[in-house]
């Protein structure tokens, strides 16, 4: 049988340097100094007539080497870099910087600021995806969406949106509502109301159960803790810092609103909560400069 | 607030594009707007569209962003996304069916090989199972592997061990996120899949590739000749003999023994109505 011989005998540190379990990364195998730019690689498919392999030399002699990498060396670790981002930023979990390190970076790991603000240059320019740091020196990141959503986007995309997000708004808009922290014992009580059950598998949004207290958590948009002291064990539920950099308190007043057919000041102390807020998130913005480094 | 750390990134002004990765290079780096980001974003949730949806989708993105712009040809248009795309080793390539020459386009990924990008995706078992009938996908005659051969082959599966019922599971995992496609309980490549994998199948089957004789790019199905047999793909046969009555091969000159297909008519084929159903199945996952 044809089978690839690379793929078993390679030595460890190489697979390790791959994206994944089952690694075959170009930029591994025969490592990234003498390896043409994957560019050039599409001599068949392509109906391309530019000339990639030629480029490819020019840009690579044209520019000094920063350090000992060359700069075609760095520029398809920003590549990969991007692309290891835009990948698991699909399944919202948070990035953390070691699996960024293991999975792509590698021997480029005293690079790391330098290549993940150029990845995020990149992402925003191109993609307009924003990187940012889920907390202050939690050392984890995640991708924000710089365009605003539109409806008839969902539509080009013939499907309805995501539709766990509808659930996820109904939580956080409950949580909202009743002061930034709910029980779980009420947010149960809430969506039994809506026909969603914490034991009973729903047709759309699977295990909810799961879903609110695991899948929503792990990619933090919600918190979720024991209250101590409670019997029977009783847990609460907050908004994660995940939810604070993809929307705001007016944007889910503003939904709540919309839900009961209502105006957001008709919660005059909501409203004003999610006031306070604009005006805290334009300040720092407005007076931060563009710092370079 | 947002850490400042990394408070620089957001405010970086357009035009410093050029800082890094495309120094020393002379060739003309696309301009790239909110039009051509969202066009990207939702073509990067698909993976794969039909020209007709990616004109749709450029309209709706010129539409969201830019009421008054004259839309730009869509050849232009992904030739500028593509010359920023470069750099990052990502590209919007074109593309037809192998059956019926249906044009499509899919953003693939050229960093790294389509097995490594699997990988976040699927288990080692279940990527060897993808190799396996990758394998006889390319070994048959017809571009087809029947599901029974492949399930006959779980038992040499790499990592967890495989019982036949979860295979079948893990295949339609496969047509789900259009690496495979699969008619009538045979499976093959799905085109997005060539586009993607051709360089990484030649370079791994160097032996077993056949290519077509007429486009030279990579054949997973197709028509041969039975005297020579070189092979060409249906589209391409279809160009080729276009309108002549007396098809003969390309290589040894004798009849060509095979139904010569009708060239792909997108107005025709859109009163049809048949790329309604297909349609609806490309966009029914989202993949990069
Ligand atoms: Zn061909
Ligand atoms: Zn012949």
């Amino acid at each position: 049988m044809l089978q690839k011989p690379r793929s078993r005998g390679r030595p460890s540190s190489q697979a390790d340097r791959d994206w994944g379990r089952g690694g075959d990364s170009r930029a591994s195998r025969s490592g990234v100094a003498e390896e043409a730019p994957s560019t050039s690689r599409g001599a068949g498919g392509s109906q391309e007539p530019r000339s990639a392999s030629s480029q490819g030399a020019r840009r690579a002699g044209a520019s000094p080497a920063a350090g000992p990498r060359s700069q075609k060396q760095l520029e398809l670790k920003v590549a990969e870099l991007v692309q290891f981002l835009l990948i698991k930023d699909q399944k919202k979990i948070p990035i953390k910087r070691s699996d960024i390190v293991k999975h792509v970076l590698g021997d480029y790991r005293d690079l790391f600021p330098d290549l993940l603000r150029l990845a995020a240059e990149r992402l925003q320019y191109v993609f307009g995806y924003k990187l940012v740091e889920l907390e202050p020196k939690s050392s984890t990141y995640i991708l924000i969406n710089t365009l605003e959503p539109v409806e008839e986007d969902a539509e080009v995309r013939g499907d309805q949106g995501t539709p766990t997000t509808g659930l996820l708004m109904i939580v956080l808009g409950l949580i909202f509502m009743k002061g930034n922290t709910v029980k779980e014992t009420e947010v149960w009580d809430f969506l039994r109301r809506l026909g969603v059950f914490p034991t009973k598998k729903h047709l759309i949004f699977g295990d909810p159960k799961k879903l609110i207290t695991e899948d929503f958590v792990r990619q933090r948009y919600l918190e979720y803790r024991r209250i101590p002291h409670t019997d029977p064990v009783d847990y609460e539920l907050q908004w994660g810092p995940r939810t604070s950099l993809e929307t705001s308190k007016m944007k889910v007043l503003k939904f709540v609103a919309k839900v009961h057919n209502q105006d957001p000041k008709d919660w005059p102390a909501q409203y004003c909560e999610a006031l306070a807020e604009e005006e805290d998130r334009a300040r720092p913005q407005a007076s931060a400069p563009a710092a370079s480094s | 607030m947002f850490t400042a750390k990394y408070m620089h990134i957001y405010s970086k002004e357009d035009k410093e594009q050029h800082s890094f990765t495309m120094q020393g290079s002379t060739r003309r780096t696309g301009i790239m707007t909110d039009v051509h980001r969202r066009f990207l974003q939702l073509l990067m949730t698909h993976g794969v569209l039909e020209e007709w949806d990616v004109k749709r989708l450029q309209k709706h993105c010129y539409k969201v962003h830019d009421c008054n712009a004259p839309v730009e040809k869509l050849e232009d248009f992904i030739n500028n996304i593509n010359s920023v795309l470069e750099s990052l080793y990502i590209e919007i390539k074109k593309g037809v069916t192998e059956d019926d020459g249906r044009p499509i386009y899919a953003l693939v990924n050229l960093a790294t090989t389509p097995i490594s990008k699997m990988a976040s995706d699927f288990a080692e078992n279940e990527l060897d199972l993808f190799r396996k009938a990758l394998e006889l996908i390319i070994d048959s005659e017809t571009g087809f592997a029947s599901s029974t051969n492949i399930l006959n082959m779980v038992d040499q599966l790499k990592g967890k061990k495989m019982r036949k019922k979860e295979a079948e599971q893990v295949l339609q995992k496969f047509v789900q996120s259009r690496w495979l496609t699969e008619k009538e309980g045979e499976f093959t490549l799905h085109t997005r899949a060539i586009l993607e994998m051709e360089q990484h199948i030649r370079e791994t089957y160097p032996d077993a590739v056949k290519m077509c004789n007429i486009c030279h790019s990579l054949l997973i199905q197709g028509q041969s000749c039975e005297t020579c047999g070189i092979r060409m793909h249906s589209p391409c046969v279809a160009k080729y003999f276009k309108s002549n009555a007396e098809p003969r091969c390309p290589n040894c000159n004798d009849y060509w023994p095979h139904d010569i297909p009708e060239v792909f008519d997108p107005d025709k084929d859109r009163e049809a109505g048949l790329s309604k159903s297909n349609r609806k199945s490309l966009r029914s996952r989202q993949l990069l």
